[in-house]
């Protein structure tokens, strides 16, 4: 369980030293174990940063979140992140990319070699293991980052758009396809987006974050679909007239 | 489909041109005096009138240059990933790098000299400094501009310190690196002869001031033909383990041809 308590953060101003730009304000949330959690927003209203800050990567100003409980202060694979840009290394063979944070946790060659196995055809790569990330489409790359996240076997995936590069097509069938895996694995997933209906589509419940100047408050939606889903609920007026609602609320905040 | 086949490639061509002028010059029209320009005819008896301690000379030379370039390679390298690595270590070494890195290696010379006495030891040193200082700096720019998410995607997946120097920042930066070893192997062979010309009584270079006190223009220019293989052999190697090291890199030739 993740639990977001009073969390406050500011960035220094580029070019006046003393001053800082508060980006997030007060903000209270908790996330359960193995809740698919998506957060939406106006571009630059702090959502990247909140997954930082829970990963490990930038440390909170005021207020705490807690990882069952424990206060996070360090990186650690058991919260992973998956990155919006390219992060798959492109000096490493697609095998070398999924097996890495195994070997890089000291993990057996064999036991290595059977994970890594497992989810290259989980996420569809059989085939492609010795090629390098340069021989590889866009969707193919973002999959060999997954598979060597979930190689990982994290508690908690923190996703920052990861399919926000991607083309309609290749997205969607993204979508599904980690919906299946979350389905296998029941993870903790905190997925960030600023596409709506993925949000929709792939979380239990959608939280959508104000930016500052409007409260920088979080106004949250359960998301009624039954799982497992299929790409087909798209299409459904519930989920159309939650489109509707959610782009209102999100229209409104554009304007600051 | 184009024709490729039966054409000279245009390096030769160079060099056919300038062996046909230069023929021209020195032995057809003869504008130019011996000592100005001597004719290939002259510099092959040259050679073979240095025949003797030629050999001895080519090894010198490259034994100087090669261990100084190897050595301060290793070293510069070393240098600049410890320098990215702790920052204790940059705050004690920084500064004095800062300090003594606009100084002219060349200028070093006559000092070196005082210091480490005539043999070959001062001559590698030099040879080794110049290359450092080079290697030096790139290799700590390198890692300082290289992208963060690199990084936090192997620390995120549970690498210390050590494995992301040793998995990601040192993959990462060896294309980066390429132009400035290359830089590097050049100069080395400019700083063998600027080292040789004050101190040893070996070497080519030690060779070529001799050959210049006599106002031998054919022999100087032997040396220099010299010189000039063995760096482009040297620059030939290195390109061939760069292309081997980065096969990974995506790398599209620039090309400005049809746009207007």
């Amino acid at each position: 369980m993740i639990e977001i308590k009073d969390l406050c953060f500011s960035y220094q101003n580029r070019k006046k030293a003393k001053e800082r730009k508060e980006i997030v304000h007060n903000l209270n949330l908790t996330v359960k174990d193995n809740e698919f959690l998506c957060l939406l927003g106006p571009s630059g209203c702090g959502k990247s940063t909140i997954l930082k800050i829970i990963a490990g990567f930038e440390k909170a100003e005021k207020g705490v979140i807690l990882d069952n409980g424990e206060e996070i202060n360090d990186v650690s694979y058991e919260r992973a992140m998956v990155f919006q840009e390219d992060a798959v290394f492109p000096w490493m063979r697609v095998y070398q990319n999924v097996e890495y944070g195994l070997k890089a946790r000291g993990i057996e060659k064999a036991e290595r070699d059977e994970i890594a196995n497992h989810f290259i055809s989980l996420v569809g790569l059989s085939g492609v293991e010795n090629q390098y990330p340069k021989e590889l489409s866009g969707g193919m790359k973002k999959r060999v980052d997954l598979a060597r996240v979930l190689s990982n076997n994290p508690r908690i995936m923190l996703m920052d758009e990861p399919f926000g590069a991607l083309d309609a097509m290749t997205k969607e069938k993204l979508q599904e396809q980690l919906l299946q895996i979350w389905e296998k694995t029941k993870k903790t997933i905190i997925f960030v987006t600023h596409d709506i209906e993925e949000a929709i589509f792939l979380g239990d419940r959608v939280a959508i974050m104000q930016p500052i100047s409007f409260g920088g408050e979080l106004h949250v939606y359960d998301i009624p679909f039954e799982r497992p889903r299929s790409l087909a609920i798209k299409e459904n007026p519930q989920f159309q007239k939650m489109r509707r609602q959610m782009i209102d609320e999100l229209k409104e905040y554009e304007s600051f | 489909m184009i024709k490729t086949k039966n054409r000279i490639p245009p390096s030769l061509l160079a060099f056919l041109v300038l062996m046909v002028a230069w023929v021209l010059a020195t032995m057809v029209f003869k504008v130019v005096t011996y000592t100005f320009l001597p004719s290939p005819v002259d510099l092959a008896e040259a050679l073979w009138s240095m025949r003797k301690n030629l050999l001895s000379a080519c090894l010198a030379s490259l034994r100087i240059t090669m261990s100084g370039f190897l050595i301060g390679l290793t070293v510069g390298l070393l240098m600049g990933l410890l320098m990215a690595y702790s920052k204790a270590f940059m705050d004690t070494v920084g500064p004095f790098m800062e300090f003594t890195r606009p100084i002219p290696v060349f200028a070093l010379i006559p000092l070196f000299m005082i210091w480490f006495g005539l043999g070959i030891l001062p001559q590698v040193f030099l040879v080794a400094l110049g290359v450092m200082g080079i290697i030096g700096v790139q290799t700590y720019e390198a890692i300082k501009n290289m992208p963060l998410i690199y990084i936090r995607a192997s620390q995120n997946l549970g690498a210390n310190k050590k494995t992301i120097f040793k998995t990601v920042v040192i993959p990462y930066i060896i294309p980066h690196l390429v132009g400035a070893i290359r830089v590097a192997a050049a100069t080395s062979w400019g700083l063998d002869v600027a080292a040789e010309f004050m101190g040893v009584q070996i070497g080519l270079g030690y060779n070529m001031i001799v050959q210049q006190m006599y106002l031998n223009t054919p022999g100087i220019m032997v040396i220099v033909l010299i010189y000039c293989c063995f760096a482009i052999i040297l620059d030939k190697i290195i390109a061939a383990i760069e292309r081997r090291l980065t096969v990974w890199t995506d790398r599209a030739v620039v090309t400005f041809e049809g746009i207007k």
